[in-house]
């Protein structure tokens, strides 16, 4: 192409008006999908997390084991010693409820204090791996010789049921 | 005009038409979004779903440890003194995985004293090992109010959180041996002498020399670990005439008799003798040192019988319930050597 051409390209008029629309249309459109291409990793990092979380929170609770070393009964009084026989620490009690060997519900509780075997409370409320602990439910009326099941609830939503005899 | 004239033709003018160019940028950016972000999402998936999956595999090979985990507790027996009782046991691992016992529960069940302790422990078995804890390092626990007449149930835990019951299949055994040849069992293994520390006082007490070679001309007491099994779960006194007899088959008429003596913790050896009781269910080391019932003068073996083996027999007396009680346990010889 001689000098001559190029000067008649850049100084002719005529077609301007469709390369810039094509120009603007074609900026236009990259841009929106930039921005499409943002929101949809927004979203999808956000989903990300979402399902991130709730699979930890399922590992967490595979990983969590109480094992019930004795359950005592007496005078109104259930003792129940525990074992954090898991491999996840922190583990603690939110919940504990006693009913009969029929399923029907004696006592509920919320407010569970745990302590360690030497009759001291346990500072952090929780169970490290390999740590050992009691709990005590007071005003219970069992009937002695009876079967019934315990059942504690930890803060990651694991459960863990016992059968004693009061 | 040939096909491909034709095709070249078509090509060219697709090419310098540019109607619809920005569709094609924005479909192909499309494209490569979708692709994008579903590869990333769907990579991502993938390495939680493994991560979880290998969460249930961990899981799982401690479900099966758990359930592996076979450690069994046998010759089980109890034995009270005071508040205190120790559990005699034999603890053996018959499963294929190693185990770590962490505690030890003893449940007094009788209705008049239902209590309970526990005792914190560090043992760790291999497959196939055995700890005997009768004769090494007995397991004692308080229960206040506890009776050698009580009844106990005991159980270890594990580190993974299995209990193992203690079987008291021996002790009934020899509770009912014990009917046949007496109430008061010698545990042999244990069977030792002492030497003097100063004219009343024993040297390394309560441990003694464990053996069954003795110096002559040296003043020495023995030591014996007596159980009492009587099946009628009475307590036995002993009463000072209580006393080990040696007798010499190559030296007849020959014979050395050390009576009962009540010994302090540090070794001391007291008097006047004051009755010792055996509960039932109870081991206790009964010390033989003096050469006069209910006193303490120190007995020493004669030269004569230097080199010579010698049969001892315990002689003991005293009381059972609130009836008379006799009971002679041989089965222990010695070797008397020259010091």
């Amino acid at each position: 192409m001689d000098l001559r051409k190029v000067w008649k390209l850049l100084h002719g008029r005529r077609a301007v008006s469709v390369v810039v629309s094509n120009v603007i249309l074609t900026g236009a459109v990259i841009a929106v999908s930039f921005v499409v291409l943002l929101w949809a990793q927004y979203r999808s990092s956000a989903y990300n997390a979402q399902y991130g979380e709730a699979l930890n929170a399922d590992i967490a609770r595979l990983k969590e084991r109480l094992a019930f070393e004795y359950a005592f009964y007496s005078g109104g009084n259930l003792t129940v010693y525990l074992m954090n026989c898991g491999t996840i620490d922190n583990e603690n009690v939110t919940a504990v409820y006693v009913s009969t060997s029929t399923g029907e519900l004696i006592k509920a509780s919320s407010s569970i204090t745990l302590m360690h075997f030497n009759g001291t409370q346990i500072a952090d409320k929780d169970l490290d791996r390999g740590e050992e602990g009691y709990f005590t439910l007071s005003s219970l009326n069992l009937v002695t010789g009876t079967s019934y099941s315990i059942r504690v609830v930890t803060g990651r939503g694991s459960t863990f049921d016992h059968t004693f005899i009061a | 005009m040939t096909i491909r004239l034709l095709l070249r033709k078509r090509f060219r003018k697709l090419i310098a038409n540019s109607k619809g160019f920005s569709s094609v940028i924005g479909t192909t950016f499309m494209v490569l979004v979708m692709m994008f972000l579903s590869t990333s999402v769907f990579l991502w998936t993938l390495s939680q779903n493994t991560l979880y999956n290998e969460a249930v595999r961990a899981r799982n090979q401690e479900e099966s440890d758990r359930r592996n985990e076979n450690v069994v507790a046998v010759s089980g027996n109890y034995s009270v003194s005071g508040n205190e009782v120790t559990v005699n046991v034999m603890l053996r691992n018959a499963g294929s995985v190693a185990a770590q016992i962490i505690n030890l529960w003893v449940l007094d069940t009788d209705p008049s004293n239902r209590r309970y302790a526990n005792k914190s422990l560090n043992l760790n078995l291999n497959p196939g090992n055995v700890t005997n804890l009768v004769e090494s390092s007995p397991l004692t626990v308080t229960i206040p109010g506890a009776n050698a007449s009580h009844n106990f149930a005991s159980w270890f835990v594990t580190g993974r959180g299995n209990t193992i019951p203690l079987e008291k299949e021996q002790a009934v055994i020899v509770a009912q041996l014990a009917q046949g040849i007496g109430s008061l069992a010698l545990d042999f293994a244990t069977f030792r002498f002492f030497t003097y520390a100063n004219s009343t006082m024993l040297a390394n007490y309560s441990d003694g020399i464990k053996s069954f070679n003795v110096p002559s001309r040296t003043s020495i007491a023995f030591g014996v670990v007596l159980t009492n099994l009587d099946p009628r779960k009475q307590t036995i006194t002993l009463n000072l005439y209580s006393q080990v007899w040696l007798y010499f088959p190559k030296s007849p008429g020959q014979s050395t008799v050390f009576y009962i003596v009540n010994v302090a913790s540090d070794g001391t050896i007291t008097t006047p003798y004051s009755p010792i009781t055996v509960a039932f269910g109870e081991t206790k080391l009964i010390v033989f040192a003096s050469n006069v019932a209910g006193g303490q003068t120190t007995v020493s073996i004669s030269s004569s019988v230097e080199n010579l083996p010698c049969a001892l027999n315990l002689l003991l007396l005293g009381t059972i319930g609130t009836r008379d009680y006799g009971q002679n346990i041989p089965f222990v010889s010695l070797y008397v050597y020259k010091p």
